[in-house]
């Protein structure tokens, strides 16, 4: 047997595979397909506090060893979301994290404020959105701002917050220090890079939107820097994520310094990526004789100089 | 809660069948998707590439637990599933999405477009089964072009090929042909038209439905990933109930809307 159970910060998770925002919906969907009571939790897609219709299509464009998307938070609104998909979420048996995202400062505020009121046991605030105009990464860009936004947000409620960050930056080390100062409760690492499909013909972008986020294996190794930097600069707990395939490269991320980690792209290929890749990581622990997926938190042995 | 509901299968390619250049009937082992998938479903089939791509279903032999799926050539993925050979394995998601509905027609006309043609051709098998009298047309760019004419005939159904080059039963596309026969044809009650193939003859196809009064379903076609309804990426605009447009997801709202709703 593997102890699978995880701590980031206060929140008791049972095991550390959450499903990413943006590719579970709110659980409805893959429900069908597995038995949700056994991921760690899920992560909604990304909330706005009113409706959003989202970009133009074409929203996709297959790249070598991933995918750009440009959804631009499509998304029925806090209201609708709290009244027919929490709920559901809540009796799924497994932690439910709302990825939140504004246009401003208030807008952030008050859905936090709302949601202080309701059963969800995280928050992960949403710095990093590539495709929309406004917030999101803009916010998530500006190390100041993300401070003053996080100082702000906690203020309205007691729900652990995490900041999830963008890469597109030029040191992810300072935007993460700026969300510990904030007070944030953890760190998730990293959204989608912001990039560019061209179809040669045409001489046109081949997405709607012009540019998308670039995901999947292709951002894997991005994302393992940054989580093993980001590791020795901050106290937080840290959520690893960017191109997790397979039990191998969650067990990498842990290694790099995550407590848990997000599965996004690998469940729009396989609906059953978490549950799988849950069950690859114990097999594999139990191969190395370990006894807890814990143990492998933070153990990167850096060469020396 | 269990999973009593798979949705990957890992099927074997039984045969392969190539129809033109461009075009191939894959015939799969998959006892499950030939025994509940239903016209206008696809697949999402695995390949080299990092997505699966979509096909939609062509025919199933519930006995044999066999699914025929037509591909058309757009890119390397499906090039590359159009030359796998007998004895291949490959991952199936399916079936998925929101087909056509059949339900309370007495006939069906279908208007396929190029390799449209192909989940029409399972619309006219399940129409056989259930005694709907069904009509069709197909329409090509050219008769070296067309496909599944020897099948849709064998159907014994009354069909119209049409092709652009003017060098089949009817001279032009496949709304030309519709015409043609609509004009024609002495009016049943709960007659539908069910279109499939490039957009703008499935929007020549609507507004010629419209005209004769006839309700029309039209099979979308958007740039996909899951397939399954979370990722989002595959908007379609639609007019909401309440007169708004937004978007649905082509994949499980779909791909078959009622043309009504379509925002061309």
């Amino acid at each position: 047997m593997v102890t699978t159970a995880v701590q980031v910060g206060s929140l008791s998770l049972k095991n550390p595979v959450l499903a990413a925002s943006g590719t579970f919906g709110f659980g409805r969907e893959m429900a069908q397909y597995q038995d949700l009571s056994r991921l760690g939790g899920i992560c909604s897609k990304g909330l706005t506090l009113r409706p959003r219709a989202g970009n133009p299509p074409p929203r996709v464009a297959e790249t070598s060893c991933g995918m750009l998307n440009s959804v631009g938070l499509q998304n029925p609104g806090l209201d609708v979301f709290l009244r027919d998909e929490l709920p559901f979420m809540r009796q799924q048996g497994c932690a439910v994290i709302v990825n939140v995202a504004g246009h401003s400062t208030d807008e952030y505020c008050e859905m936090c404020r709302r949601l202080d009121q309701t059963p969800v046991d995280a928050i992960e605030l949403n710095l990093s959105c590539p495709n929309v105009r406004e917030g999101c990464m803009l916010i998530g860009s500006d190390a100041r701002q993300i401070e003053s936004l996080i100082r702000q947000v906690k203020q309205e409620t007691r729900k652990p917050v995490w900041a999830k960050l963008t890469p597109n930056v030029t040191s992810i080390g300072d935007m993460a220090l700026a969300a510990q100062r904030g007070g944030a409760d953890a760190i998730v690492l990293i959204n989608t890079l912001l990039g560019l499909a061209i179809d040669y013909r045409t001489r046109r972008p081949i997405l709607g939107n012009n540019t998308g986020g670039l995901s999947g294996p292709a951002i894997k190794p991005v994302a393992l820097r940054m989580v093993a930097e980001v590791s020795q600069m901050v106290d937080l707990p840290l959520i690893g994520v960017g191109g997790i395939m397979n039990g191998q490269d969650a067990i990498e991320f842990l290694i790099a310094g995550a407590s848990a980690i997000e599965i996004g792209t690998a469940s729009l290929i396989r609906p059953t990526a978490c549950t799988d890749i849950l069950e690859e990581m114990t097999a594999l622990a139990q191969a190395d004789g370990v006894t807890d997926l814990a143990e492998y938190r933070g153990t990167l042995r850096l060469w020396g100089y | 809660m269990t999973c009593d509901h798979p949705i990957e299968h890992l099927v074997t390619v039984r045969s392969s069948r190539r129809l033109n250049s461009q075009t191939t009937v894959l015939t799969l082992e998959a006892p499950l998707i030939a025994a509940t998938a239903a016209p206008g479903q696809f697949v999402n089939l695995s390949c080299d590439h990092f997505l699966r791509r979509p096909i939609g279903i062509m025919a199933v032999l519930r006995h044999e637990g066999l699914v025929e799926l037509g591909i058309r050539v757009v890119g390397d993925g499906t090039r590359e599933l159009a030359q796998k050979r007998p004895g291949d394995q490959l991952s199936v998601l399916g079936p998925l999405g929101h087909g056509f509905r059949l339900e309370g027609l007495q006939r069906v006309i279908t208007v396929g477009g190029g390799s449209g043609v192909f989940p029409l051709f399972f619309v006219q098998q399940v129409c056989r089964e259930r005694g709907i009298d069904a009509l069709a047309v197909c329409g090509y760019r050219s008769k070296d072009e067309s496909i599944l004419r020897d099948e849709y005939a064998g159907l014994g159904c009354q069909t119209l090929f049409a092709a652009d080059a003017g060098d089949l039963d009817v001279a032009g596309h496949a709304a030309d042909a519709l015409k043609q026969l609509l004009c024609q044809l002495p009016p049943v009650p709960q007659t539908a038209v069910l279109t499939c193939g490039p957009r703008p003859m499935m929007q020549a196809v609507a507004a010629l439905a419209r005209d004769y009064q006839l309700p029309c379903q039209v099979s979308l076609e958007e740039r996909m990933a899951c397939g399954i309804g979370v990722c989002l990426v595959c908007a379609c605009q639609v007019r909401e109930a309440d007169g708004a447009t937004g978007y649905q997801r082509c994949c499980v709202d779909g791909p078959v809307f009622d043309a009504e709703v379509v925002v061309w």
